[in-house]
């Protein structure tokens, strides 16, 4: 989005914007407040979300409390990533920062199973936190992490 | 009870140092490029090494890759000295606290950014007090010309030095396959001098990278 905003900019050196980059612009820039909000959601209930997700896991895996503490520190920053990227609308973004640097770890810690878990407690969290078209937009960015970390 | 607020506080969260977009600043006006602390990365264009390793091939011989891998050597040292102290600030952690996986992470992707292809430390015959490094895509490998045995002398001193800094043993690094020879990646022994010794008159012999492993590790 930012790059698409940015071309935009450089267009306009030459001549005034269309009323058709008009448009798209406007949309740029609702979407972007669109996403500042999810933003500035999540940056605000992160304690709570991730406070709710740990005490459930707490009951899953009793066993294991350094597991799910490692685990909550992997996904409080996923999500973090992910939030970033999905305000900037940067899938590589969050591939370059997060996605290439824990699957090994959290392989080689064994903890799939926990950390499956522990996204599925966390999308539960965050449905109830954003409304339905939040969520949507959330999403892809979750699900690339899942793509690349759990499965 | 797990207090989240406590992790939050009290632990720091960092992603990828060497996320290649956010390690590599470059600015076209000046045509520098740097890393993200402000480092000054140099860029060596192929022509440039093509040229130094015939410079140096035509000036010494068959001595040029020990020159080149005892210049690897230095180089390895500085490198691990800066690597070490760029993540250590960055993950708020001195090297020898970090395990072992999260440094190797941090090696590979170091790899990758600086664009001297994808390192696969292996550690499954540390038992037998070796490491197998394997190397795919090595801008080392591109530049050689007309090499008879592997020639990535300057990569193999990098590693010698790198691991010997981290390990705080001296390693011999020893390359027994080379992409410049077709093979599929280049890959490199490290082990102590005296117990890799025969494997260079196998390297010579261009006996395979598996063959020489099982040799080395028959040896003992």
């Amino acid at each position: 989005m930012i790059t698409d905003i940015d071309s935009l900019l450089y267009q306009a050196e030459a001549e005034y914007l269309s009323h058709q980059d008009l448009a798209n612009f406007k949309s740029q820039i609702f979407s972007l407040e669109k996403r500042l909000q999810i933003y500035e959601t999540i940056r605000a209930k992160e304690t709570e979300i991730f406070q709710n997700v740990a005490n459930q896991l707490s009951s899953n895996f009793s066993q294991e409390p350094e597991k799910i503490r490692r685990a909550l520190k992997h996904w409080l920053t996923i999500l973090r990533y992910c939030g970033m990227a999905m305000l900037s609308e940067n899938p590589l973004y969050l591939k370059h920062r997060i996605l290439e640097w824990l699957p090994e770890q959290i392989k080689a810690h064994q903890m799939q199973d926990l950390e499956q878990n522990l996204f599925s407690l966390l999308q539960k969290r965050l449905k109830r936190i954003l409304n339905s078209e939040q969520f949507s937009i959330l999403q892809p960015y979750l699900e690339q992490a899942e793509a690349a970390l759990l499965r | 009870m797990i207090n989240v607020a406590d992790l939050i506080s009290e632990s720091s969260l960092p992603g990828n140092y060497f996320a290649p977009d956010a390690y590599v600043q470059g600015d076209f006006e000046s045509g520098l490029i740097e890393n993200r602390q402000g480092r000054r990365l140099l860029a060596l264009p192929d022509t440039l090494l093509k040229g130094l390793y015939r410079g140096l091939a035509s000036e010494v011989g068959p001595a040029a890759g020990m020159v080149l891998y005892n210049c690897g050597c230095k180089w390895g040292k500085n490198f691990f000295r800066r690597f070490s102290e760029e993540v250590s600030n960055y993950y708020q952690k001195p090297v020898e606290q970090m395990e072992m996986i999260e440094l190797i992470q941090c090696l590979k992707q170091c790899w990758k950014a600086h664009g001297w292809g994808i390192i696969e430390p292996n550690f499954s015959y540390y038992q037998q007090g070796f490491l197998v490094v394997k190397v795919k895509h090595s801008a080392f490998a591109s530049t050689v010309e007309s090499a008879e045995k592997p020639s990535c002398y300057v990569e193999a001193g990098l590693l010698s030095a790198f691991f010997s800094e981290l390990s705080g043993t001296n390693l011999h690094c020893i390359q027994t396959s080379c992409e410049s020879l077709g093979a599929s990646s280049n890959q490199f022994i490290l082990g102590l001098a005296t117990r890799l010794k025969p494997a260079e008159a196998m390297v010579e012999e261009r006996k395979s990278h598996s063959a020489i492993m099982q040799s080395l590790c028959q040896e003992r």
